[in-house]
């Protein structure tokens, strides 16, 4: 007998999806495997390391922890929605330039959860983002080469915007 | 015993000339696709086709397997196959096992007639989904008969202990004592000898990213595809295609780049094993993708576990003279890397110092724990730490200054070797010192320490440690032990392919190498930019798989970037005297009056006459009839690059030859704050300098210094494998394995130092693991310098909050 | 790993959704607020319920409003909400505090108040909140509704008054008009408590003298705990200078003595008992100071 199935209907990066879904499928799996966005990783499976953090109507979730069921209605955003038009988020690109990466496994939810802390304080101290991203866990870096990363890019993302709207 | 004894050091190079690309900070050329979520990691190599495995995991420490019923979970649909350990002991040979008794102390895939650890797999199931497979597992039935289990060491190797392994008749692997230099004089002479017990618990890589592996079997031409994020590939891991019982050319295993290692996937062979077997048996496409409770419990890849009896022969001006190590390491279960940790250990067994003599008995027990593997340092962080105490305590029972006792023991000559006849090729050690000591403040930090003890009746400490960090291992360190070893391998090559297309374009292949968070695209890109003066961002580099790859050995000991240096420059040097002759060719010249000069050949004296690269290989590669008869088609070499500068141990074993001779040093300075009310431990400042040559890119280091620091920092206060008395794994999950945050970790202000190596291309020397090489000792330095007042001193690790409590209650202070 | 199978529904009233977990009892269902602690708990496949009933779609749930000298909380208002609320800043700053230590802001933005209080973690932050506030919660089952008193909530490791088929609906907290302070002790930055202190105090007019006390403590006991005897000698305790300090600390050392905590890898019996000393003693310095510094 088939497992019994919901139908959810959500948003993933702008892009409107219909599903099936069994009710215990993580929301983790359903974005990687029925989505073919493979760009969040799991790392725990029980919601301590951050490695699966995605934003759910803009606010970080960790997804291993997640229903599939539960983001019906929701608009997701993930990694792979970062980049736009061939060019890279401020952050995936300091990212880099800071090398703010060694691994990258981490890097996804880390750049979500970058997001949402720039978007709740746009000029943060470097105390102020080494605290909000201990929510996420760094085997490689030692997280002091990503906190330098998320501040110039929070300044970046200060100085487009003055532009756009001095 | 090997037939050949290469003598002497490799000739001393000439580093004086200017550097383009080796040394710069540039962007890596591996980020792009991470950033992007594009990574490829091996589970996003999962299709819709490919089945999943899940092992079900043993319960209980010890005990006998007594029987299986697997017939409810076959019965599940889209279950393919469950596999027993029985079973998978006809199916597979044991795994590749560098221990010293593998046939005593064997190790499989899944456990046979009996587990030895909470956690070992007894049985695979394969299904459509990993859901479906582990609903599976609940319906599988095992009945086992509990043995006592033993899970201390000490106890482990008394008489009347339960035996891990009854076919060894002991629970101790392996047990010698060395001396190097002379001991008794050395001890006999001495004013005083420092004594201390300490105590080292197992933490682990815990990279983010558990192993996986996935595996295909043609039954047409009986060969295995594995796709796994193991780092080792051509030089040992044809030793998986015997457990797998095939021939060696029928096993391809293919690199992913990899979330994470530390030393744990150096060898990751179980997981791709599992996979091919279950592959073979089912004839489908087969993942099996290791959960964090796999990783925790069942990964073997525990770091060292060890309990260390010493004692440091002094004279009372502070001259060291000998030292005395009797060390238990607790292996675990299995010890498929025999003690080759302590080989790390003797490499640097004396620190910076001018210590004469060195004692060192090690004793290998066996308990029902996961095994030990690799953890960034492999051994020889502990030896750091162990040593630093060492020198602390003398400093503290001598009354003296702990850097000055540092400082007037260190070693100024080089190359120096060392009694255990390794050798230190550079290093200044003072100039470190000198750096860490101004970056850390340590003259302001001793007078805050002074101020907010007697105004504000606070407790902060300040560590400063000087230690190395070997690089670059021989394979002498696996077999050193052995009077008569079995196999006592001299080969631990690196690899490099380099191709020059038709437009001039070049392409690296690596062999024995995947991408782990190192850099090795980056470092290679700029090591071959340096040879041929073109962008790093215009070299390709691509990784090769086992079966038709060159020998290579991978990573492990920091050997990295200096092998791939070596391979480097021994391809480049081959492209450019073929290319030269092309040029003489084409230029009607001869090949000696033409020079290498920004990226091609050009006529000595007359400048304008020259052929770029790209104008040599387009020749090359189409117009052979352009060339003299014996000229092949192409522009592309290998260079096979074996380990520069290893020496045979001598057979009275006194003397174990030169094994790891590039040798950088550090010096850690951290500043803590120890609240004696609940035992936390929290850093006010935090300065490191490292010296491990020359650097290729700075910042790529300094993150790895960074990095290891972090994890060296849960090594030294949070991480720890935590087994009871019942051998049961208190910590399985990172709810109770407690990986620092952000927050844990302080801001490094960190130094660098550059004393070349006088023997490796451009000087380089490996740095990778030197942040956790130096933390933990540097930490429990700071802690010991806090609490010093309150006559409490810790000697165990982690440095957790119920310890120092427990040392404070002890001294008469209330916690 | 992955969660075992569950049948699942997501009802969009009350009532329907009690007359699911009635009519499917022999499934043992759970209720599905934020999943924080139940999600991960499936996946370990320690928790196994047959039958998932999810709150997200019934109205009503979720929401924070002041009624009176009483601050209500929906069950289903998200921890992130409560953090932010300016209401809940002003009327219960106790609850904000200790809001804000539970776990990181990820978990936060989809945990809820209620599945906190109904998750019943003797470590956990908000139930020992409830229990110093003498919190009233509200819980609606086949038979109506009823209102659950904090100190006879929580019975056990995990396990409170609710009956199986009972969902809890809202929290009433008493504002208390004085200092306060949520302090804990973790073992890594935002990981679960070792012990945590929830400490009010009201002083008298002058701000001389404390009137009264009321103490909470988790991670020490089966449930959170009142500390009793504590409460009693800092009613009428001196509230400034070295008088207060040392009232302070033998009150602290009271409820201490009377602590029999159990023991585990992170702290031992004597390590629990010692910091619930010092944390009872550093949050009542605290409250004390912050109760003075209002005035």
């Amino acid at each position: 007998m088939a497992p019994e199935t919901r139908t959810i209907s959500l948003t993933v990066n702008g892009q409107p999806h219909v599903a099936q879904v069994e009710p215990r499928r993580l929301l983790v799996d359903f974005l990687r495997e029925d989505l073919g966005l493979p760009g969040t990783h799991i790392g725990c499976e029980h919601g301590v390391c951050g490695t699966c953090t995605v934003l759910l109507n803009g606010a970080s979730i960790r997804s291993c922890i997640i229903l599939a069921v539960q983001a019906d209605g929701a608009d997701i955003s993930t990694v792979e929605g970062l980049a736009q038009g061939g060019e890279m988020h401020p952050l995936q690109d300091e990212f880099s330039e800071k090398q703010g990466l060694q691994c990258g496994y981490c890097t996804p939810g880390m750049l979500m959860r970058a997001c949402e802390i720039l978007a709740e304080n746009p000029d943060p101290s470097p105390g102020q983002v080494r605290e909000a991203i201990a929510s996420n866990l760094c085997r490689c870096t030692g997280y002091q080469f990503i906190t330098e990363a998320v501040i110039s890019a929070a300044a970046r993302m200060r100085a487009t915007k003055e532009e756009a709207a001095p | 015993m090997t037939a050949t004894n290469r003598t002497g050091a490799p000739p001393v190079r000439d580093h004086s000339a200017k550097r383009r690309w080796v040394g710069q900070s540039i962007r890596r050329v591996e980020d792009p696709k991470f950033l992007l979520g594009r990574g490829g990691y091996i589970a996003d190599r999962v299709t819709p086709d490919t089945l999943h495995a899940a092992v079900l995991r043993s319960p209980h420490p010890h005990a006998r397997i007594v029987r299986f019923e697997t017939a409810a979970a076959l019965a599940l649909p889209g279950v393919h196959a469950v596999i027993t350990g029985a079973e998978a002991a006809q199916l597979c040979d044991p795994m590749p096992d560098f221990g010293p008794d593998p046939a005593r102390h064997t190790w499989r895939c899944l456990a046979a007639e009996k587990v030895r650890y909470v956690g070992e797999g007894v049985a695979v199931v394969v299904a459509d989904s990993r859901y479906l497979a582990e609903d599976a597992l609940e319906l599988i039935e095992v009945e086992y008969e509990p043995l006592p289990a033993v899970t201390d060491p000490e106890r482990a190797l008394a008489p009347g202990s339960p035996l891990v392994h009854e076919a060894l008749e002991s629970n101790c692997a392996y047990e010698r004592s060395f001396d190097f230099g002379d001991v008794e004089r050395d001890f006999a002479e001495a004013d005083v000898v420092i004594r201390d017990r300490l105590r080292w618990h197992r933490s682990g890589g815990q990279p983010l990213e558990t192993v996986g592996a996935i595996a295909e079997y043609d039954p047409g031409t009986g060969s295995f595809t594995i796709d796994t994020n193991t780092l080792s590939f051509t030089s040992y891991l044809f030793m998986a295609a015997a457990t797998l019982k095939v021939p060696v050319n029928r096993l391809d295993i293919r690199p992913v780049p990899a979330g994470g290692s530390f030393g744990s996937k150096l060898f990751a062979n179980k997981p791709a094993v599992i996979a091919g077997m279950c592959a073979r048996k089912t004839g489908r496409r087969v993942a099996y993708l290791e959960d964090r409770i796999d990783n925790i419990s069942n990964c073997d890849h525990h770091g060292s576990d060890r309990v260390y009896d010493v004692e440091l022969a002094m004279m009372r001006d502070g001259t060291m003279r000998g030292l005395s190590i009797d060390v238990i390491d607790d292996y675990g279960a299995y010890i498929q890397f025999g003690v080759g940790h302590h080989g790390n250990a003797l490499a640097q067994v004396v620190g910076p110092y001018t210590i004469g003599s060195v004692r060192y008995r090690v004793r290998a027990a066996l308990t029902n724990k996961n095994q030990q593997g690799a953890y960034r340092g492999f051994g020889s962080e502990v030896n750091n730490w162990m040593l630093e105490q060492m020198v602390d305590k003398a400093a503290r029972e001598l009354g003296l200054d702990p850097v000055a006792i540092r400082r007037m023991n260190f070693i100024r000559d080089f190359p120096y070797f060392i009694p255990t006849g390794n050798v230190y090729d550079s290093g200044d050690y003072e100039r470190v010192l000198d750096h860490a000591l101004d970056l850390g403040d340590y003259a302001h930090w001793r007078d805050e320490q002074r101020r907010l003890r007697e105004q504000e009746g606070r407790y902060v400490g300040i560590g400063v440690i000087t230690a190395q960090e070997r690089s670059v291992f021989s394979a002498t360190e696996f077999w050193f032990w052995f009077d008569e070893p079995g196999a006592p391998v001299t080969s631990t090559p690196e690899s490099v392919s380099l191709k020059v297309d038709a437009t001039g374009g070049i392409t690296a292949v690596l062999y024995s190498c995947a991408f782990w968070g190192n850099s090795p695209e980056t470092m290679v890109a700029q090591l071959v930019a340096e040879e041929f003066d073109c962008s790093p961002y215009d070299v390709s580099v691509v990784y090769h798989g086992s079966r038709d790859g060159l020998p290579a050995t991978g990573p492990g000991g920091s050997r990295t970037t200096v092998m791939l240096a070596g391979a480097v420059e021994g391809a480049a040097v081959k492209i450019k005297d073929k290319a030269r002759r092309a040029a003489a060719h084409l230029l009607e010249i001869t090949p000696g009056d033409l020079e290498w000069a920004d990226g091609g050949f050009r006529v000595r004296g007359d400048p304008e006459r020259k052929k770029t690269l790209g104008e040599i290989a387009i020749m090359l590669h189409l117009f052979k009839h352009s060339f003299p008869e014996d000229v092949e088609s192409g522009l592309d070499a290998s260079k096979v690059f074996d380990h520069p500068y290893t020496t045979m141990p001598s057979a009275d074993r006194k003397d174990l030859g030169v094994f790891y001779p590039f040798v950088g040093h550090a010096c850690h300075v951290p500043v803590v704050e120890v609240d004696i009310e609940t035992g936390a431990v929290t850093f006010l400042h935090y300065a490191a300098v490292h010296d491990c040559g020359t650097l290729v890119n700075p910042r790529s280091l300094a993150g790895h210094i960074v990095g290891g620091t972090a994890q060296g920092i849960g090594t030294a206060l949070y991480e720890e494998f935590v087994y009871d008395e019942d051998g049961q794994l208190l910590s399985s999950s990172f709810m109770d394995y407690l990986i620092p945050t952000a927050m844990e970790v302080p801001e490094l202000i960190i130094g660098h130092v550059e004393t070349p190596s006088p023997y490796t291309p451009h000087g380089i020397k490996g740095g990778g693991e030197g942040g956790r090489m130096m933390a933990p000792a540097a930490i429990n330095a700071a802690v010991n310098d806090a609490l010093a007042p309150l006559g409490v001193r810790l000697t165990e690790l982690p440095m957790t909050p119920e310890r120092i409590l427990a040392a404070l209650r002890a001294a008469g202070h209330a916690g | 790993m992955k969660p075992p199978p569950f049948a699942y529904a997501a009802p969009t009233t009350l009532e329907e959704a009690v007359g699911l977990l009635t009519e499917h009892a022999e499934a043992e269902p759970r209720v599905l607020a934020g999943g924080q602690s139940l999600i991960p708990l499936m996946n370990f496949r320690l928790a196994k319920p047959g039958y998932l009933v999810d709150l997200r779609n019934v109205a009503g749930l979720s929401g924070i409003r002041r009624d009176g000298d009483v601050l209500v909380i929906g069950a289903m208002t998200r921890m992130t909400e409560v953090e932010r609320s300016a209401e809940v800043a002003v009327a219960a700053p106790l609850v904000a505090e200790a809001v804000g230590l539970v776990a990181h802001s990820p978990v936060r933005n989809s945990g809820t108040v209620g599945g906190s209080l109904a998750h019943a973690d003797p470590a956990a932050e908000l139930p020992a909140v409830a229990l110093v506030l003498d919190a009233e919660l509200v819980a609606a089952g086949p038979g109506g509704t009823r209102v659950i008193p904090a100190a006879g909530f929580f019975q056990g490791p995990y396990s409170t008054a609710l009956a199986p088929d009972e969902i809890l609906t809202e929290i009433r907290l008493p504002v208390w008009a004085g200092g306060h302070a949520f302090t804990e002790f973790s073992r890594v930055h935002a990981n679960f408590a070792v012990v945590a202190v929830a400490a009010l105090v009201e002083l008298d007019g002058d701000g001389d003298r404390i009137r009264r006390a009321a103490l909470a403590l988790a991670g020490v006991a089966p449930t959170p705990v009142r500390a009793g005897s504590a409460e009693r000698a800092l009613a009428g305790a001196p509230a400034a200078g070295a008088e207060a300090l040392r009232a302070i600390r033998a009150a602290a050392d009271a409820a201490a003595a009377d602590l029999s905590p159990a023991g585990d890898l992170h702290a031992s019996p004597q390590t629990r008992r010692g910091l619930a000393r010092t944390y009872l003693r550093r949050g009542i310095e605290l409250a004390v100071s912050r109760a003075r510094n209002e005035r």
